[in-house]
């Protein structure tokens, strides 16, 4: 028992490579850290246990990308905004969304908060975690 | 706002005993490659010019100063040092005596009042100097002698803006070092129901305010107001030939709305608040406290959580009340920044503060003056000595020392929003002793 020392980071990318996207849960209060850490942010628990996650969630606030925030990496994977998004799951995170455009956006605004889920994306040697917006209803 | 984004919270203790501010010292913010006569300044000079005024100022003598802290956002890049506090160390007489180095990124200016503070009130040292260097603008040319200097393009700016980072996940999730620019200003509109017009005529309200401050500091590195700039060009309206001129290069900010990275140091000597008299017949600047804290950049909205916790912490401390601060200070390398610091620490009504910066009152003959230098998008942006530079432009305007820059009313209490980092928070209360 207590604090072990292991490798979270390498262990929670190489899950993603695996199609597993993955948090550490607070064994004493419940609380999921997602990406995931060694201690608990809520209680300070050291006793965490590794959980799948399927981070469905909802999109809070957006921004659409701009000339000073494009980056030339993150090419494939426009149209992007930039997003706070909660998971169901608990933690809110600043993510990358997918699926809103110029066209749709004030319909977006208008309905938040809004459904998105979780889509892992392969980078240059390693996976990671954006989200998608739910079908969008007229 | 959800109360369990600021679930870990800390109660402040008073100081063991009372430091105040007794002398400052700052350079001007400047490109200093782009004139002759400053092309080739380096960071002993810049770092010791402002360390020697702020000596000078406080009636104190390098012998005096028994300790240094020394602050600088990004030493190996723009100096090629990573012990720069030795590097600087023989340039104002002070060789041999005991310094660390700090750097916090565009936070450092104001934890350099924390350490030096805290350094005094322990008890450890009495008098104890506090300065930042930052060449922002003019970066090394590493093979040769420190005065060879090269333009900090945009670049490699940018690139090097990734280092402020955490690596195990924010980079790789690709939001959060991008999102920060817009994040107050779309919360805000969320929060508070603004059109996409109102803030944007909010924020470069902020920046004329801003310039029409800096316009009367000797100091300010842009002092051209875009009032001046918009007659010249033939319009009547400020607002109108700046959203002609100055295309939005975020989803909410302008030019007008984005630091001017820079060159510059600043400088500061603190006592015990006892001990002030023995060196200085001007009133002390007494450091009541100072709240902190840190926010990963992959965290929702960590400007407005962090300066709600800091701020939270230092009026706990102090009992000091909103309604008694004078004048403000803030960190604004997003001018927007402005807006998030002054209804997080209550200086301006919630929801409503937006109308005071389009009515002008923020400007330095305004009754709600803030960053009365101007500000990171018109004093210039020398990132960890800009903390600093608040710190001395507070203390110049609570002395009414400010010259055409003072504000209306001489103010007593002061408050300092620090920010920057990815992100580090501060929260500053100063009071002149009387």
């Amino acid at each position: 028992m207590g604090v072990k020392l292991e490798r979270i980071v390498k262990t929670y990318y190489d899950n993603l490579e695996q199609g597993k996207i993955t948090a550490r849960k607070c064994k004493d209060c419940g609380a999921i850290e997602w990406p995931p850490l060694l201690a608990c942010n809520t209680c300070g628990s050291t006793e965490m246990e590794w959980i799948e996650i399927e981070a469905k969630g909802k999109m809070l606030q957006f921004v659409m990308s701009s000339p000073i925030t494009r980056r030339p990496e993150m090419e494939d994977i426009k149209p992007y905004v930039l997003a706070v998004v909660q998971i169901d799951e608990g933690p809110a995170v600043n993510a990358m969304v997918r699926g809103i455009t110029r066209k749709n956006k004030k319909l977006i605004e208008s309905k938040l908060p809004y459904p998105v889920h979780a889509t892992i994306v392969p980078r240059d040697g390693y996976s990671t975690v954006i989200f998608d917006i739910d079908e969008v209803e007229e | 706002m959800d109360p369990k984004n600021n679930i870990n919270q800390t109660t402040l203790h008073p100081y063991s005993r009372s430091v105040s501010i007794i002398g400052v010292g700052c350079t001007p913010f400047m490109y200093t490659l782009d004139n002759p006569e400053t092309a080739g300044l380096t960071e002993g000079e810049l770092f010791g010019y402002a360390a020697l005024k702020a000596m000078e100022d406080a009636g104190v003598t390098p012998k005096d100063v028994e300790y240094y802290f020394h602050g600088q956002a990004s030493p190996f890049n723009g100096s090629n040092y990573i012990t720069p506090n030795l590097q600087v160390s023989e340039w104002f007489g002070m060789r041999g005596k005991g310094s660390i180095h700090h750097s916090e990124a565009c936070c450092t200016g104001y934890l350099a009042l924390e350490q030096a503070v805290n350094a005094v009130a322990s008890g450890k040292y009495n008098v104890v100097l506090s300065g930042c260097v930052e060449m922002g603008d003019a970066i090394a040319d590493i093979d040769k002698p420190a005065h060879f200097r090269k333009k900090f393009d945009d670049a490699l700016f940018q690139e090097s803006l990734k280092w402020i980072y955490d690596r195990a996940y924010t980079r790789a999730m690709m939001c959060g070092p991008n999102l920060h620019q817009d994040d107050g200003a779309a919360w805000y509109k969320q929060t508070y129901g603004l059109t996409d017009e109102e803030m944007d005529d909010t924020l470069l309200s902020m920046a004329c305010n801003s310039r029409r401050s800096a316009a009367k500091n000797p100091l300010a590195l842009a002092r051209k107001t875009y009032e001046e700039m918009a007659r010249e060009a033939g319009y009547e309206n400020t607002l109108e030939f700046m959203k002609e001129n100055f295309p939005k290069m975020t989803g909410n900010l302008r030019a007008p709305g984005l630091e001017l990275k820079c060159d510059g140091a600043a400088a500061f000597i603190v006592c015990p608040t006892e001990m002030a008299s023995q060196f200085t017949s001007k009133k002390p600047i007494e450091v009541l406290g100072i709240g902190n804290a840190t926010r990963e950049a992959n965290q929702p909205h960590v400007e407005l959580y962090g300066t709600l916790e800091a701020t939270r912490q230092v009026y706990e401390l102090t009992g000091v009340k909103p309604e008694e601060i004078d004048l403000l200070m803030t960190n604004d390398f997003f001018i927007t920044s402005q807006l998030i610091a002054a209804e997080c620490s209550g200086y301006l009504p919630k929801g409503e503060g937006w109308k005071y910066f389009i009515e002008g009152r923020t400007s330095y003959d305004g009754d709600k003056p803030i960053n009365t230098n101007g500000g990171r998008c018109s004093f210039g942006h020398a990132h960890a000595a800009s903390g600093v530079a608040d710190i001395y432009e507070a203390v110049l305007q609570m002395r009414g020392e400010a010259g055409e820059h003072q504000i209306n009313k001489l103010p007593k209490t002061t408050f300092i929003r620090g920010f920057g980092g990815a992100q580090n928070l501060a929260a500053i209360i100063l009071r002149t002793k009387e």
